[in-house]
């Protein structure tokens, strides 16, 4: 890739499509993952399983197991009596129950694959030769399974301790609701069922730990996640240690997608049986454990309401949103993060002010539910795109005119629910989606196709994502919490630099685009940077990589900390140069007074003397070096788009055929073009399974159906159709360099446009479309039944 | 997802795997272990050893005189690409773009597939439209059976456990019309539905003889009585016959049914593949004899 330098030279790099500096290790090969890890003496473990929705444990007999040549020890709950439980207290707010759980289950199981107990044995062959000799009596008892039914007054408790299995019932509403209700000329109401979906990266799961007995204890811990500090400060107090005693290391990690900032039962049971045993102990999670026993994601039951004038008005929103929550409540940030996602941003890009919502957030005996890309956005968005089309029908008017009529304007904008957006191309987005798909020739196709029994369809889905998840933002998405993000820069007395930061990288490219923003910061070629995270040793504090954040908080905290360090630098060339500060520039790596060409001094020489110059340096250097360490605390950023979809519908077998997809994209100043169009198409491909392919699948005595790839399809090469990727710069009105994040955008808005495209295709079916994944089976069963409803009338 | 111990024996001759298979009770058959090895890695099967037929001279390679003839080692890649089955036998090569995957077929094999009897596999079903037969090599000798003998029902076949099959032969059959469906939710998918068909014409483009072979729809690959009846004595291509015989296609025929898809949902999709492959199969170009 050739790198043109047509910005002035104060942003180098920001803004390029510079190479990827991680790629050449990873696709050589040279990653080095959490499975690559092996310790002298190490054991595997395997852990034995519910096959059970729910069950009471009524014996546990491991002398089978243990008699097993190879297996070492067998541990369950009563062996780890001395770990404290794990507790999901979620936000910093009220109106949701904290949730506690041992990592072992003690005398009741809680959902298929819930962990009872755990094998270790000398090679990962004899640990699951082991774990199928543990015989664990069970008495099974009836499941929760139905996330309504559990709201029942006499439903069967998933949880006794708690009373109840609603965990969190949250309500808000701004302006006046009710009023606009009554008086609107056309009410328009949805109950749309967003299904069950995944991140199933590439990488499962995966922990070794290792203990040493000395100094009262110490654990190292590796384990594939997107928060190193985060997962120390959860784990260590289960444990039963200080923060100081435990070393989280997250070294590549093979995709995330928001399944790994969580913390995992195994992410405790590990350690404690490292120390239990005397060895280190490594588990390496398998796919059916990934897909049974990770998290779960968008199980959603959706109401929505539109309150509309007859000119297409909309004057109010109203949206309950029930999800699905699974046996326990996900640690850190429970099932909120998908049903209170759904509600608060329920406007979008869209100026109604009389907007209300309600959430529940029923435990049942299935998997957890977790933060997994686009989160509670993604059921929202569809709930409302979705029923937006379906009042554009009703009302005979044109779905995307009447978007626009509502559309809140481009500059800053504070939502009914006081989120204040830091401005966009809303209108502009999906306008530009329109003239891709060519609309105005659309409706002529697509009613020639009709003529020769084709159903083709065109849908769209505008778009805000929150991004630079922070203390601000999380404040208005009614999460509070307290987000602390730091970076440290330092130039070694050689002159190249190391920056560390408590963000990750696992996938996102943060070793370039990090690199990029120091380099631009510092002005030193960015060859000379290099990026280290994920490791609580060798990284300054930071909160990890998950909610879009971290080209916000990178390039805010470094901007910070590499400007101190910047001007150190122009200070000591200052002095070797023997000009005034004020005319030092610093290009390049090397530093020249302006306007004389020739008198310059490079890098290196600088930072030598930085370090070494003894009393001629300025005080502060002579303190600080040149390390300096900053944070950074964004206001709200949001960045937004559009997706379009054209699908064509088989209606005899239900197959859909996503024939384009347009993704407009505006995430403010793009740090990396190619990065940024590579989070894009990824997330839309996701979106495509979400809307198309992905389904966990529980049959209703609770078991659990989806548990292999050969059941649970994502899209591969052939369902995502060549991407027509477009972009939009609105720089951020509040952020450093006006960057807003881009990770999740087209989980967010691909499956509305999908689901609105199927929708529109079979308009002359008067199908509803209310549910995802949209399967052959589901799609021919509507069909089915509408054709009766017709035959029948 | 790591398998249960098992042995690992590879015979070098056919005499020998055959021993190895009577004198070890529960082995199996490794072929090019694109089934196999998954399903021992879910330890849902967990055989005692592994005979490797992959080295034993003369079970692969593709032989065109008449018929055809493909050893059953032969990668589906193989036979994918090769120009005479294209040419000569192109239900096939139809058959084998929707098995899997390049790195599946790079390694899985013709004869695999066919003895792993998954119900929703492709190549089975393309075995009963061709009138395949197989040879199989048993103690003492061999024995031919019938495709439509060969499969019994989920992952079952004739074979019993000291048998393996040898190699697959395939009538020629050029100026007969043919045509290949399926519904997968995604290409390479496992199919939810699927037909082979074949129909013989006279000179005047009447059905003499068809052949209606579906596959993912039953407990093994089934042909359709009921819709082969029908086609004989219309002519290839007509639209009514077809419709009529898409419709009647699952006629006495147990319909599958799982989590996932329902046997109504089979029953239809069933009835519009069949009918459009009868309809393409007018117009796809014949194979040459
Ligand atoms: C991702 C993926 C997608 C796939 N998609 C499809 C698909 O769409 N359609 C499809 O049809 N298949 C599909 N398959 C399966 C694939 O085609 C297998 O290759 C095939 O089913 C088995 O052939 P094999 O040579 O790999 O046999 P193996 O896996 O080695 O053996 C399979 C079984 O057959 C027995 N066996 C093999 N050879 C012989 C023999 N000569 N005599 C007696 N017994 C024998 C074995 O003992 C074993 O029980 C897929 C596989 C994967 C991994």
């Amino acid at each position: 890739m050739t790198i043109e330098d047509t910005r002035p030279r104060s942003a180098r790099y920001v803004g390029r499509s510079v190479q990827r500096v991680e790629d050449p290790r990873l696709l050589s090969g040279q990653g080095r993952y959490v499975d690559d890890i092996t310790l002298p003496g190490m054991l595997h473990a395997a852990f034995v399983r519910s096959p059970h929705a729910r069950a009471r444990i009524l014996n546990i007999d491991a002398s089978d197991a243990l008699a097993l040549d190879g297996v070492v020890a067998v541990y369950t709950a009563a062996d780890l009596a001395w770990l404290n439980p794990m507790v999901a207290t979620g936000p910093m707010r009220d109106g949701i129950l904290a949730h506690s759980r041992t990592p072992l289950a003690t005398d009741v199981v809680r959902h298929v694959g819930d962990p009872v107990a755990v094998v270790l044995a000398r090679s990962p062959y004899l640990a699951e030769d082991g774990r199928d000799l543990v015989d664990v009596e069970y008495e099974p008892l009836e499941p929760v399974l139905d996330p309504l039914a559990a709201l029942e007054p006499d439903s069967p408790l998933v949880d006794e301790a708690l009373g109840t299995n609603n965990i969190s019932h949250l309500e808000e509403s701004a302006g006046d609701v009710e009023r606009a209700f009554a008086e609107a000329d056309h009410v328009t109401r949805l109950r749309f069922h967003s299904g069950r979906s995944t991140a199933a990266p590439i990488e499962c799961r995966g922990v070794v730990a290792k203990y040493e007995d000395r100094a009262g204890g110490r654990y190292t811990i590796w384990a594939s996640t997107q928060m190193p500090h985060l997962l120390r400060m959860f784990v260590a107090p289960v444990l039963g240690v200080p923060e100081g005693r435990v070393t989280i290391s997250s070294p590549d990690v093979g995709g995330a997608f928001g399944l790994k900032c969580t913390v995992f039962p195994e992410d405790v049971v590990i350690p404690a049986v490292a120390k239990l045993s005397g060895r280190p102990v490594k588990w390496i999670e398998d796919r059916w454990e990934n897909l049974a026993a990770g998290v779960h994601s968008k199980d959603m039951i959706c109401t929505m309401e539109i309150a509309a004038k007859a000119d297409g008005t909309m004057t109010a929103f109203r949206g309950h949103f029930v999800t699905d929550s699974g046996a326990f409540s996900s640690i850190p940030f429970t099932p909120l993060v998908d049903s209170q996602c759904a509600g608060i941003y329920l406007t979008s890009c869209y100026d109604v002010r009389d907007v209300a919502y309600s959430v529940d957030n029923p435990l049942t005996n299935k998997c957890q539910i977790g933060a997994v890309r686009g989160v509670g956005w993604v059921p929202g968005q569809l709930a409302r795109e979705v029923a937006i089309d379906q009042l554009a029908r009703e009302l005979g008017k044109d779905p995307v005119e009447l978007r626009l009529q509502n559309m809140i304007g481009p500059d800053v904008y504070t939502t009914a629910f006081g989120q204040t957006y830091d401005g966009g191309s809303y209108a502009e987005a999906l306008e530009k989606a329109r003239d891709a798909v060519d609309y105005a020739s659309f409706r002529e196709r697509q009613a020639k196709a009709r003529e020769e029994g084709r159903y083709i369809g065109v849908g769209f889905s505008p778009f805000v994502e929150p991004t630079g998840w922070a203390t601000a933002s999380a404040a208005a998405g009614g999460l509070p919490n307290g987000y602390y993000d730091t970076a440290s820069v330092t130039v070694e007395p050689d002159g190249s630099v190391t920056v560390t930061t408590g963000l990750h990288s696992h996938g996102q490219g943060h070793e370039t685009t990090l690199a990029q923003v120091t380099a631009d910061e510092l002005g030193v070629p960015m060859e000379s940077v290099r990026v280290v995270f994920g490791d609580t040793d060798s990284s300054v504090f930071g909160m990890g990589t998950y909610a879009s954040r971290s080209a916000v908080l990178g390039f805010g905290s470094i901007r910070e900390s590499a400007g101190q360090v910047r001007d150190r630098l122009l200070r000591l060339a200052a002095i070797l140069l023997e000009a005034d500060p004020g005319d030092v520039e610093l290009v390049d790596g090397v530093a020249g007074v302006k306007g004389v060409p020739g008198k310059t001094v490079p890098l290196q020489q600088i930072a030598l003397f930085g370090y070494f110059g003894g009393t001629a340096r300025p005080e502060d250097v002579q303190r600080d070096a040149l390390t300096a360490t900053s944070g950074y605390s964004p206001g709200e950023t949001y960045a937004n788009g559009c997706a379009a979809a054209v699908v064509e519908v088989d209606v005899e077998t239900g197959l859909v055929e996503v024939e384009q997809l347009v993704a407009v994209e505006d995430c403010g100043v793009q740090l990396n073009p190619t990065i940024v169009k590579g989070q894009v198409a990824g997330a839309i491909a996701n979106g495509i399974g979400v809307a198309l392919l992905e389904d966990l699948v529980y049959e209703d005595n609770g078991e659990f159906v989806s548990g292999s790839l050969l059941h649970y399809l994502y899209p591969s090469t052939t369902e995502v159709p060549e991407l027509d990727l477009l972009t939009i710069e609105t720089p951020s009105a509040v952020s450093v360099g006006g960057v807003k994040g881009v990770g999740e955008a087209g989980t967010i808005s691909a499956p509305a446009a999908i689901v609105n495209a199927i929708a529109d295709a079979l308009s002359p079916f008067g199908v509803v479309i209310d549910r995802t994944p949209v399967t052959p089976e589901y799609l021919r069963r509507k069909l089915r039944d509408a054709e009766r409803t017709r035959e029948a009338s | 997802m790591k398998p249960a111990q098992f042995d690992y024996l590879r015979p070098g001759s056919l005499a020998e795997a055959i021993e190895a298979l009577g004198a070890n009770p529960d082995s199996k058959v490794l072929a090019g272990g694109q089934s196999l090895i998954p399903m021992m890695n879910m330890r849902l099967a967990r055989p005692s050893a592994l005979v490797d037929i992959g080295r034993i001279d003369g079970l692969a390679g593709i032989s065109a005189n008449g018929s055809l003839r493909v050893g059953a080692t032969t990668r589906q890649a193989e036979v994918l690409a090769d120009a005479t089955v294209q040419r000569r036998w192109p239900l096939i090569t139809a058959a084998l773009r929707h098995v899997g995957h390049p790195a599946t077929r790079a390694r899985g094999t013709f004869g695999g597939s066919i003895a792993h009897a998954e119900p929703a596999a492709e190549l089975p079903a393309a075995m009963l439209a061709l009138d395949a037969a197989f040879t199989v090599h048993r103690p003492g000798g061999t024995r031919t059976v019938a495709a439509t003998d060969f499969f019994l029902g989920h992952y079952t076949t004739v074979l019993a456990e000291d048998e393996l099959l040898g190699h697959v032969d395939v009538p020629a059959l050029g100026g007969s019309h043919w045509a290949f469906a399926e519904v997968a939710r995604r290409h390479g998918d496992y199919a939810l539905t699927g037909v082979a068909v074949r129909l013989t014409p006279d000179a005047d483009g009447v059905v003499t003889d068809a052949r209606v072979a579906l596959f993912a729809v039953s407990s093994r690959p089934v042909r359709s009585a009921a819709a082969e009846r029908l086609l004989v004595g219309t002519r290839v291509g007509d639209a009514e016959a077809a419709t009529a015989a898409g419709k009647v296609a699952l006629d006495d025929i147990e319909v599958a049914e799982d989590s996932f898809v329902s046997a109504t949902y089979r029953t239809e999709a069933t009835a519009a593949i069949v009918r459009r492959a009868l309809l393409e199969a007018a117009t796809n170009p014949k194979g040459e004899n």
